[in-house]
């Protein structure tokens, strides 16, 4: 007796102190009335490309705070995914090999100028020999065309959202990027957009938000899109040994006022046209290295001493350049704070981690998370719980994603499955939902653009809205409906699928039958009843055995048709409707 | 095999044999039936916007050559129309055109074309982001506005309901169509039919089961949208997209505007209830080595000239009922930048286009380009309210008159640019 009281004691003891530390508690889904199946599917829904089929079982046999854990972790091997990107080229070059290699229009034209296929005044000639003289001369000289690149910038973001194992790193590298948003239609960063990925945002996908702004900041494509690389100081006049590029004169806004109004602040986050001016001021001289073999920046760089530059404030991390001899020295104000004269580069640093720890920055970029994993709208308590989180860790983002699933919030009924998935995201949950083989993802990039998410291209640094709106109209609708049926039949080049062993090979005893089953694979933990029940008067039409049998008098090689594919062919129907269908749309 | 049979009778023949008889989904019944182009609505006005994002240089488009201020301030973008063989249209000894414009410069001589200059909002942002919702919403001031300015317009002029009434030839529905009135976005007017090839049968059930999925429906932006999308279904004729052709000599530009207005001229002839078109014109965002007679701003602009002109050149027949709008979110610095480009400004202008147009003329206030004149000593002054310009044209071509419902909250006045 005495005994079992001292375990109960002792049992107490531990259920409190496994309460008392956020993480050990169990994530809230319960009191709002969620199964714990239920709760893994929505988790599955917002923090992966989609469930496949089984993970909402092994997720629950796991434990959701564990899965969730792990994904924070994101050190899963990935083996599958590695094999499927071996054969791409680009993906493990540096900015310098891919820069001199391949080559962007500028440089082809260059390149034809030396070689004498054109000279500076006719251009013009006849586009296609040119383009055939062009295309002999790079493969002699072991040039690849851009286009090659942009492929495989496209088809490793398709293979790595379907496979990846670290799925929430993936939907944040999606979600980062957009919010950094750079394109590919520019011509000056088209080159550096794979690795801008891979370096700057992937790595900081879930660490400090600071790090991921200092890194897009400093990257070359970055520098590039929004024109801070040709920005230097009227005041001081480029020195003589070190040739400024071309045209690069002055001052230039564009990176400052999008790091303010689309990266940190927001656009209503108190900022002025005078902190504009002055922030584009602070980040003068900030710079790419000068890569392209056949630029003359290049050469008078690696003719000048490292050690001198240095003494003279330059600065060179990896590709970013900081050029002191550009960079405007005079004492600024930004945001009611002053900077002293003669900043130099860490000047630079300041006003980027001022900006990355400034209260409107908490509150937008908590905001905008809240937007693309709970809401459209999501509630002023979820982000305040948010923001405390943000501004007590440092802006950590692991740790203001945890805040969000803890919170009630992420768990009311009425967010749940509000969200429209934005294209890509369609096109990847029906990969995974099939257990799809991908051998032409291009293909699925091809299907996105028609679906109004052309991504790597958005040429505005905005980023794609993330609101249903901006997805769903009658045009984009059709899109998604006919993808379902092209994707189910398999009319989709390289995209493959074995619909029946999804349902280890049990055939479906009835097209409701089919509908009923494959919907619960596809969406699984959903309440389908309803549209089930909307679609089978359609089918079980009253009058339906006469009509076969009249289709059957009337249009034997009809008849003949359907029964030589058979279920296959219906089972590819009903799976091509669902994926269709407006549930299917949802997350 | 027995579990097969019995689903191939029961189930899969019924899924794919209902459409044969009787079971046909009505919309395309009656799209079958009418074979040819239905025509249903009476031939209403057209009203054609062509949005410029990026935020076109107004001063170099349309230059003001007379001020030498804007000569100083841009010593290597100035032009003038005594300037050897690039020379700018002179449209009234103190503005002209970029050369550029040379298929629209005509309209301008016949007076079918005005352009109104000066033009932008009163709120001065220099976001294109901001200044594109500002000016979509049609409330410069106002973030919280959900509808765009088009939107309302569709709905003052209370016509039948077209699901083709507003119409986006883009990826995305714009700002400006945003609202409680249907409008239809589509990139390519042939991507518009349910992809079923094959069997007739099938194909039709699949159509049913989608048209049903989408009534049913909770979330109302996927049931409105589906409706939406059934309904136009129903009215276009596929085949007669892919089979037009234009008027005899017009060539549109293999463009993405050239594309776009393309496919409104079809949707303008198949009389199918358009009221409001929409398009896209991009690339002006000119930080950067914006050229004069060459170069990327001269490029963009013939490409704009020349979609439209084929455009216009196209509507023989309808010009009388067309009219076309373009708008930019802002201008550009009146000083060219360090980098052979120019950076956000203020005001810039806008084309207006068509038979109703009191044209050949530059509806301007502007006054010198002296930096001390400048908005912010740096830009052109906004000296026309984009409203005057919108809702003049609304106004008078499409029979609007309820300004303050288009413009919540605006008192200027309408700009008189249309006759009557």
């Amino acid at each position: 007796m005495k005994f079992a009281k001292v375990i109960l004691f002792c049992l107490a003891i531990t259920a409190t102190f496994g309460f008392s530390s956020l993480v050990d508690d169990p994530i809230p889904y319960k009191k709002f009335g969620y199964t714990p199946q239920q709760a893994a599917a929505r988790l599955l829904d917002r923090f992966s490309f989609g469930a496949k089929p089984g993970q909402v079982e092994a997720v629950v046999s796991m434990g959701l705070e564990n899965w969730l854990e792990q994904q924070f972790a994101a050190n899963l091997p990935n083996e599958g995914l590695n094999k499927r990107l071996a054969a791409f080229k680009s993906l493990s070059l540096n900015n310098d090999t891919i820069v001199n290699r391949y080559l962007n229009a500028g440089q082809v034209i260059r390149l034809a100028t030396r070689k004498g296929i054109i000279n500076r005044d006719s251009i013009k000639g006849d586009p296609k020999e040119y383009r055939e003289q062009v295309r002999v001369i790079m493969e002699q000289e072991g040039y690849k065309p851009i286009l090659e690149l942009h492929r495989e910038l496209v088809n490793q973001k398709v293979l790595s959202a379907a496979y990846s194992n670290n799925q929430l790193q993936e939907v944040l590298t999606d979600f980062w990027f957009n919010h950094f948003n750079v394109s590919v239609t520019k011509n000056q960063c088209q080159q550096y957009v794979y690795t801008y990925e891979r370096d700057a945002i992937r790595p900081n996908v879930m660490g400090k938000f600071k790090d991921l702004l200092l890194a897009t900041a400093q990257h070359p494509a970055m520098l590039e899109y929004l024109d801070n690389a040709s920005s230097v100081s009227i005041k001081n006049q480029p020195r003589a040994n070190m040739a400024a590029p071309r045209n690069a004169r002055g001052l230039n806004e564009n990176y400052a006022r999008e790091v303010m109004e689309l990266h940190t602040l927001g656009v209503d986050g108190g900022y002025t046209q005078a902190d504009v001016t002055t922030v584009a001021k602070a980040l003068t001289g900030w710079t790419v290295m000068p890569l392209a073999k056949d630029a003359p920046a290049r050469n008078l760089l690696e003719r000048l001493n490292p050690a001198q530059l240095e003494r003279r404030g330059f600065v060179m991390k990896g590709d970013f350049l900081f050029r002191a001899d550009q960079h405007d020295n005079e004492a600024k104000t930004i945001l009611n704070k002053n900077f002293p004269a003669n900043g130099g580069y860490q000047e630079g640093i300041d006003v980027l981690t001022m900006l990355a720890e400034h209260p409107s920055t908490t509150k937008f970029i908590c905001t905008k998370l809240a937007t693309r994993f709970v809401s459209d709208t999501p509630s002023a308590s979820l982000i305040k719980n948010m923001v405390k989180t943000f501004q007590s860790t440092d802006g950590d983002i692991k740790a203001v994603l945890r805040t969000m699933v803890y919170d009630p919030a992420f768990w009311k009924k009425s967010v749940s499955h509000e969200k429209v998935k934005s294209p890509f995201e369609m096109v990847i949950s029906a990969v995974r939902a099939t257990n799809a083989q991908v051998i032409q993802p291009f293909q699925l990039f091809n299907w996105c653009t028609k679906m109004g998410q052309r991504f790597y291209y958005y040429q505005a640094p905005t980023g794609f809205p993330d609101r249903a709106s901006n997805w769903i109209n009658t045009g984009a609708l059709l899109n998604r409906m006919n993808f379902g049926l092209a994707f189910a039949s398999q009319k989709i080049p390289g995209v493959r699928m074995d619909l029946a062993a999804l349902n280890n090979y049990h055939e479906p005893e009835s097209a409701i039958d089919a509908l009923t089953v494959y919907s619960n694979i596809l969406l699984p933990q959903r309440d389908h009843a309803a549209n089930i029940k909307r679609l089978i008067p359609l089918v079980n039409d009253d009058a339906v055995e006469e009509k076969i049998s009249k289709a059957a008098t009337v249009d034997k090689a009809a008849e003949q048709m359907i029964l030589d594919k058979g279920t296959k062919n219906m089972l590819s129907q009903v799976v091509g409707i669902i994926i269709g269908s407006p549930e299917f749309q949802r997350k | 095999m027995s579990s097969r049979r019995a689903f191939m009778r029961s189930g899969a023949m019924a899924l794919f044999a209902t459409g044969i008889a009787g079971g046909i989904p009505a919309f395309i019944t009656r799209v079958a039936a009418a074979g040819m182009p239905p025509a249903p609505y009476k031939k209403n006005k057209v009203l054609v916007c062509i949005f410029q994002r990026g935020a076109m240089d107004g001063l170099m488009a349309v230059t003001p050559f007379s001020d030498m201020e804007l000569k100083k301030a841009r010593p290597n973008l100035f032009m003038d129309p005594t300037n050897g063989a690039g020379k700018l249209f002179d449209l009234d000894g103190q503005f002209g055109l970029h050369p550029s414009f040379a298929s629209l410069q005509p309209f301008f001589a016949d007076k079918r074309l005005a352009i109104a200059h000066g033009v932008g909002s009163p709120n001065n942002t220099r976001s294109h982001f901001d200044a594109q919702d500002y000016m979509e919403s049609g409330t410069p001031f106002s973030k919280s506005t959900s509808s765009g300015w088009l939107n309302r317009a569709v709905g003052l002029m209370g016509h039948d309901a077209s699901p083709f009434r507003a119409v986006s030839i883009t990826g995305a529905l714009p700002r400006s169509l945003y609202g409680s009135q249907e409008a239809l976005a589509i990139s390519n007017l042939a991507d518009f039919a349910l992809q079923t090839k094959g069997n007739p049968m099938a194909a039709n059930l699949t159509a049913g089961s989608f048209e049903e999925l989408y009534e049913q429906t909770s979330n109302r932006l996927l049931n409105r949208a589906g409706k939406e999308s059934f309904e136009a279904l129903k009215m276009l004729n596929v085949n007669d997209i892919k089979n037009y052709q234009p008027v005899a000599g017009v060539v549109y530009p293999n463009s993405p505007l050239g594309n776009s207005l393309k496919q409104i001229a079809v949707l303008i002839k198949m009389n199918i209830g358009l009221e409001v078109a929409f398009a896209e014109s991009g690339g002006w965002d000119t930080h950067f080595n914006q050229g004069t007679l060459n170069g990327v701003f001269a490029r963009n602009v013939r490409d704009f000239s020349d979609s439209i002109a084929a455009f216009w050149n196209d509507m023989s027949g309808y010009q009388d009922d067309v009219t076309v709008m373009t708008m930019t979110e802002f201008g550009r610095t009146v000083a060219q930048n360090g980098t052979g480009g120019t950076d956000h400004g203020r005001a810039s202008c806008s084309f207006i286009l068509g038979n109703d147009v009191q044209g050949g003329k530059v509806y301007q206030q502007i006054g010198s380009l002296a930096k001390e004149q400048l908005e912010d000593q740096r830009d052109l002054p906004v000296t026309t309210d984009f409203r005057s310009v919108f809702s003049g044209v609304a106004n008078k071509h499409l029979n609007i008159n309820n300004n303050n419902v288009l413009f919540p909250k605006w008192e200027g006045k309408a700009l008189e640019i249309l006759k009557g």
